[in-house]
C-alpha cells in the first residue's frame, strides 16, 4: 500500500505504565497498518491492551516507544496543544457511555467540536443539522441527554463524532451500554459511515457479533498483536446516507 | 462568545449549589462594602479641609472636663489665630429620648465664623444672623434636622438634657443648608443660656475651637498654648480638630483594626466556600472535561472555560452584594443619620465598589485556579476512566 493510502501506521509501538520503579508493559512491539477507509475491530480479553492501543491511535495517550503515524501525522512529534488541534480535525470519538455533556441539548452537543473550528454560526448550524439528519435525530435536537434513550444518546454521540468530518472514527465499546436492537442499529450506522462516507473506523469491542461488522478483526493477547482476521460474508448495505460532502 | 452558553449552562449545572454560593458571596461582599464604607465615612471626619484649619483647646485630662472661659483672653492675644469659639456638648433630647441628635452650646457671635463652611454662612440672610446673636434664646439648626421634625423659623424647640438636668426652650432663628448632610444634623444655641441655668457652668466652657490664619501655624500655636497653661489649675491639651474627631471615634475602640479583621475573616471564609464549590463542580465533571479534551479542546481552553465560570460566579455574588450594600447604605444614611450626624453622609464610595469588585475577582481566580488547572492537566485517559 502507498503511504497516502494508510490511515494508521504503527511500528514497534510500545506502552508501559510505571508503578513506582516497577515497569508494567501494556503493549509491546505492535506493527500495524490500517488503510484509509478501513474498518478494524480490536478484540481481546480484558487487560490485553486494546483500549490502550485505541487511545494511542486516537492521540489521547502517548506511547513509551516506537512510531505512531495517524492520518499523515507522526503523533510522537506533536506537543500537547498541536495534538489537541490534530484531534479536533482528524478524529471523531464514540464512547461506551456516550459521554454527552448533560447541560447541553442534542444540537449543542453535536455542535461542540465545531466550536473549535473557525466557522460562523450559520455554517455550524448547517453541519449540525446534516449530522443529526445522518443519525435520524433531527426531531430530537432540542432534547437534553436525560430526555433521550440510550440508543438515541449514542446516535447523538455518533453525530458529534462525524460533524467535523474527521478522517478517523475511534469507538471504545460503543455498544457496551446498549440493548441488542439499539446496538445493532448503532453498528449498522457505523458500517454505513465506513462504506458510504469512507471513514476509517477503529472499534474496540468484546462482542464477537459487533466485531462481525468490521472488515478486519485484530486480536490482542497480553499486549502483543496475536492475529488479524478478515471478516468474510459481510452483507453489502443499501446506500442510505448522502454523499461525504454533505457531512 | 460562542462558548458563553457552555459556560452559563455549566455554571448552573447544580442550580441550588450555585445560587447558595452566589448568596454567600453576596452576603460577604455586602458586609465588606458596608464595613469599609463605614470606615471611610469615619475617616472623612478626620480629613476634612475645613477641619484642617482648626484645632481644639480642651482639658488635658479629658475632653469631658470643662475649662475656664477666661482662657479666651490668652487666645485673643495670639496673632496667628483668626477666630475662636467656645462650645459645650449639651446632649439634649427633643420631647422623647428617641429624638436624639447632636446639640451644642456655643458662642453665637463667633460660632458661625469658625464654622462658616459647615454652616454655609454666605447663604444665611444677615437678618437671621443678627437675630441669632441678639436673641439669648436663639438657636440655629441644619435643614435636614429641621425637615425631620417639621421645624420652621420662629418655632420654639424644647430641649431636655439629662447631663445638666435642665430643659431649655430655644427659638429657631437660623435654618442653614450645609455642604454635606452630616453638617445639617446639628443644633447650636447660645452658651450663656446654659451658663445661667447651670451654676457650675458659670465662667466655664467645654472647649474652644480655634481657627488659625494658616494651617502651618497650628503645631506652633498648640505647643505655645499648652505651655502657657502648663502647671495651672487646669492644664490644656490642644489638638487639631481632625485629631479631636478621631479621639471621639476612638471611644468606639480600635474600629479600623476591628473592621479590617472582620473583613479579612469574611474573605477567608468565603474563599474556602467558593473554592470548595468550584472544586466540587469541577471534580464531578472529570469525565466531561476529559471528553472535551479528547474531542480537541486544549488544556488552555479548558482552563479558560473553568476560570470564566469561577469569575462569573464571583461577579454575580459581587453584583448582588454591592446592590444590597447600596440599598442598606441609603437606608442607614436616612435612619442612623438622624442619631449620628456623620452617618448622614454614609454612602458606598466608588473606591469601595472597586475594592469589592477586585476582591471578588481575585477570590474567583484564586478559588478556581487550582482545581481548574489540575482538571485541565489531568491525563485524558485517566479522566475518561473516572466514570
Amino acid at each position: 500500500m502507498a503511504t497516502g493510502d494508510i490511515s494508521v501506521r504503527l511500528r514497534n509501538l510500545a506502552k508501559s505504565y510505571w508503578r513506582g520503579t516497577l515497569e508494567i508493559p501494556v503493549l509491546t512491539g505492535i506493527d500495524l497498518d490500517i488503510p484509509r477507509g478501513g474498518y478494524y475491530a480490536l478484540m481481546g480479553p480484558s487487560g490485553s491492551g486494546k483500549t490502550t492501543l485505541l487511545n494511542l491511535i486516537a492521540g489521547i495517550d502517548r506511547p513509551s516507544g516506537g512510531e505512531l503515524e495517524v492520518c499523515g501525522h507522526a503523533l510522537n512529534r506533536l506537543d500537547d496543544d498541536e495534538l489537541a488541534i490534530w484531534r479536533s480535525r482528524k478524529v471523531g470519538f464514540i464512547f461506551q457511555n456516550y459521554n454527552l455533556v448533560p447541560v447541553l441539548n442534542a444540537y449543542e452537543n453535536v455542535e461542540l467540536p465545531l466550536l473549535l473550528a473557525d466557522l460562523g454560526r450559520a455554517e455550524r448550524r448547517r453541519r449540525v443539522l446534516r449530522a443529526l439528519e445522518l443519525v435520524n435525530l433531527t426531531d430530537r435536537m432540542h432534547n437534553y441527554p436525560r430526555q433521550l434513550s440510550g440508543g438515541q444518546e449514542q446516535r447523538v454521540a455518533i453525530a458529534r463524532a462525524i460533524v467535523h468530518d474527521p478522517e478517523l472514527i475511534v469507538a471504545d465499546e460503543p455498544t457496551g451500554a446498549l440493548d441488542a436492537r439499539n446496538a445493532e442499529e448503532a453498528l449498522i450506522l457505523l458500517e454505513h459511515l465506513n462504506q458510504e462516507l469512507g471513514k476509517t473506523i477503529v472499534l474496540v469491542t468484546h462482542d464477537p457479533k459487533a466485531a462481525q461488522h468490521a472488515r478486519f478483526q485484530i486480536h490482542l493477547e497480553k499486549g502483543v498483536l496475536d492475529r488479524t482476521v478478515e471478516v468474510h460474508d459481510r452483507p453489502e448495505l443499501p446506500r442510505i446516507l448522502p454523499g461525504p460532502e454533505g457531512a | 462568545m460562542k462558548f458563553l452558553t457552555l459556560i452559563l449552562r455549566s455554571l448552573f449545572r447544580s442550580k441550588r449549589r450555585t445560587i447558595l454560593t452566589v448568596l454567600s458571596l453576596a452576603v460577604s461582599v455586602f458586609l465588606i462594602a458596608l464595613l469599609q464604607s463605614l470606615l471611610g465615612t469615619m475617616d472623612s471626619l478626620t480629613t476634612s479641609t475645613a477641619s484642617g484649619m482648626r484645632f481644639v483647646v480642651q482639658d488635658k485630662a479629658s475632653f469631658t472636663n470643662v475649662i475656664p472661659q477666661s482662657y479666651a483672653n490668652y487666645l485673643r492675644q495670639q496673632p496667628e489665630i483668626e477666630q475662636f469659639t467656645a462650645f459645650q456638648w449639651f446632649g439634649g433630647e427633643y420631647k422623647d429620648p428617641k429624638n436624639f441628635f447632636a446639640n451644642f452650646a456655643v458662642d453665637p457671635e463667633t460660632y458661625l465664623q469658625v464654622y462658616r463652611e459647615e454652616a454655609n454662612l454666605p447663604s444665611i440672610p444677615p437678618s437671621q444672623v443678627r437675630d441669632f446673636i441678639r436673641d439669648g434664646n436663639a438657636c440655629c439648626v441644619g435643614k435636614t434636622l429641621a425637615d425631620k421634625y417639621g421645624w420652621k423659623l420662629g418655632d420654639v424647640v424644647p430641649l431636655r438634657s439629662s447631663i445638666f438636668n435642665i430643659t431649655l426652650r430655644l427659638n429657631i432663628r437660623i435654618i442653614f443648608k450645609g455642604q454635606r448632610n452630616s453638617d445639617e444634623m446639628f443644633l447650636a444655641f447660645n452658651i450663656k443660656q446654659l451658663q445661667e441655668a447651670v451654676p457650675w457652668m458659670k465662667g466655664r466652657v467645654g472647649a474652644f475651637t480655634v481657627r488659625a490664619k494658616n494651617p502651618s501655624d497650628i503645631p506652633r500655636l498648640c505647643d505655645r498654648i499648652d505651655r502657657h497653661f502648663a502647671n495651672s489649675a487646669q492644664e490644656t491639651l490642644s489638638i487639631t480638630e481632625n485629631a479631636f474627631n478621631l479621639n471621639m471615634i476612638k471611644m468606639l475602640g480600635d474600629f479600623s483594626t476591628m473592621v479590617h479583621s472582620i473583613s479579612g475573616a469574611v474573605l477567608v471564609a468565603i474563599l474556602i466556600v467558593t473554592a470548595n464549590t468550584m472544586a466540587m463542580a469541577i471534580r464531578e465533571r472529570t469525565t466531561q472535561i476529559s471528553t472535551m479534551r479528547a474531542i480537541g479542546f486544549s488544556s488552555g481552553q479548558i482552563l479558560s472555560l473553568l476560570m470564566a465560570e469561577g469569575l462569573l460566579l464571583s461577579l454575580m455574588g459581587s453584583g448582588l452584594g454591592i446592590a444590597l450594600a447600596m440599598c442598606a447604605a441609603s437606608l442607614a444614611a436616612n435612619v442612623a443619620g438622624q442619631l449620628l450626624p456623620w452617618m448622614a453622609d454614609f454612602i458606598i464610595t466608588g473606591e469601595t465598589l472597586l475594592l469589592c469588585v477586585l476582591l471578588t475577582l481575585g477570590l474567583g481566580l484564586l478559588s478556581t485556579f487550582i482545581p481548574a488547572y489540575r482538571a485541565s492537566r489531568r491525563p485524558i485517559t485517566e479522566g475518561l476512566r473516572a466514570l
